[in-house]
């Protein structure tokens, strides 16, 4: 479904740039961050499994942050906040998984990208009305977790425009707007359910057994 | 045996090097010679691209760091590959934009928990890449990050893939920088302070390596910061020279 790159964003959550102001002062910051702050999920990270996300025997709980996926139609090079989204196709719910890490100054590749750590819902028409919609996560059949990309310190348009003034969002990349910083965990043997009014929900579950 | 991808009559194919390798021989059993060639990233569409930073003991006491437990591993977009005898844009205040020279070790098949004993089967072949780095733009956020390292084309790759097979020691390598003829890199493989297996194994242990993934395993010492129109030689032995040239970015 995704033929190109997948990159996606951290602190871009209001709340939690708020909660972090001194640690930005502090080491191993020293400075806020100027750039958006990015990360790719390689494409391990899409295979899935009839049976359900396994979780490596290193893990006993993963944190799931449901966020927005927009699936470019046209290339992003160095465009204006005002056209950016024009570049945007489609878009769909999309659950980042990673292994629970408080640190941001190395690249987090092995806490993001393990097998199956990238469950995309189908993907529907781009509506930006979606941007206010609340994105809900259940876990095992109760509500556990709410949030808006209004929360978003830096919305998509700008976003994808100060991406763009250094690097390419192509045709077939997705972009994955911003992940709340109180995201919930699940565990070994849970069903997780992500929706948002407008697009096609999205089901997983993770394997009860641990593996090998 | 070595494979190259290159643009001809409209298409990306992968051609092999034949006739010491002054010929190009596509699939379709079509040839032409390697000097009219046009090149592209010997890359699978869709591979997942690593990179180690600090992966060379003397490039790690050069920048001032210890070395880190764990690797240090970034990823790279297809977007920023190009090919052989390429072009890489150097923003006007880049002035710190140095050239690193590094060896690539592409998955040749699905790798998942291999041991480092067993992993170096999984390598199809290896090839070069030349991956800048502009210090001016790093920031302490997912370091290196993309606006140091995931630039459109400011990572030659190729000039092709050299079989695995016929590097039967990739930790014996030299590896050399030339800019405008002058050697700025001059180092060994053999000082990786995780070799290409152990690489393997590592990344392996939480993620399943598939073919055509490229492993770019790091940079000896020799920072030598770069001007626009210096032609950038990288070379690996027993695979061979991978060229580049720094343009000006157009102003916007």
């Amino acid at each position: 479904m995704i033929a190109g790159n997948i990159y996606g964003v951290v602190l871009n959550d209001r709340p939690q740039l708020a909660q972090m102001a001194d640690a930005f002062a502090m080491p191993p910051y020293k400075a806020p961050p100027q750039a958006p702050v990015l990360y790719l999920k390689t494409r391990n990270c899409l295979m899935t499994r009839a049976d359900g996300i396994a979780l490596d025997a290193d893990l006993t709980e993963v944190e799931i942050a449901a966020t927005l996926g927009l699936m470019f139609g046209g290339a992003a090079t160095k465009v204006s906040s005002a056209n950016a989204l024009d570049c945007v196709a489609s878009v769909c719910l999309a659950l980042d998984i990673s292994e629970p890490e408080s640190s941001y100054y190395r690249p987090a590749v092995r806490q993001r990208c393990r097998d199956g750590f990238l469950p995309l819902g189908q993907p529907g028409s781009f509506d930006r009305n979606l941007f206010g919609a609340d994105i809900i996560t259940s876990v095992n059949g109760a509500k556990v977790h709410a949030w808006s990309p209004q929360r978003l310190a830096c919305d998509a348009a700008t976003l994808i425009a100060d991406i763009s003034s250094f690097m390419t969002l192509a045709a077939g990349d997705l972009l994955l707007i911003g992940l709340p910083h109180d995201a919930p965990h699940a565990k070994r043997g849970d069903q997780v359910h992500i929706r948002c009014t407008g697009l096609a929900p999205l089901a997983i579950r993770f394997q009860s057994a641990t593996t090998a | 045996m070595k494979r190259a991808r290159i643009a001809h009559k409209g298409s990306a194919v992968w051609a092999d090097l034949v006739k010491n390798d002054t010929v190009l021989r596509l699939g379709n059993g079509e040839t032409l010679p390697v000097a009219t060639a046009h090149w592209l990233p010997p890359v699978t569409p869709g591979a997942s691209i690593f990179a180690l930073g600090l992966n060379y003991a003397d490039h790690v006491k050069e920048l001032g760091f210890k070395t880190k437990e764990p690797p240090l591993v970034f990823l790279k977009g297809a977007n920023t590959l190009v090919g052989h005898q390429g072009e890489t844009a150097r923003p006007t205040d880049a002035n710190q934009m140095h050239p690193e020279c590094e060896l690539v070790a592409v998955i040749g098949t699905p790798a998942r928990n291999v041991r480092a004993e067993d992993a170096l089967r999984h390598v199809g072949g290896y090839a070069i890449a030349c991956d800048y780095a502009i210090r001016e733009y790093l920031e302490n956020y997912y370091r290196p990050n993309l606006r140091v390292k995931n630039r459109d084309a400011t990572t030659p790759l190729g000039p092709w893939i050299v079989e695995a097979g016929d590097i039967p020691d990739p930790q014996n390598l030299a590896l050399r920088t030339f800019v405008n003829g002058q050697r700025v890199q001059d180092g060994s493989t053999a000082d990786m302070v995780l070799d290409v297996a152990g690489l393997i194994a590592y990344l392996s242990q939480t993620m399943t390596l598939l073919p055509g993934d490229m492993i770019l395993t790091g940079t000896p010492q020799g920072v030598h910061f770069c001007a626009a129109g210096d032609e950038v030689i990288c070379e690996i032995e027993g695979i061979g020279r991978l060229a580049n040239r720094l343009v000006a970015e157009l102003a916007p």
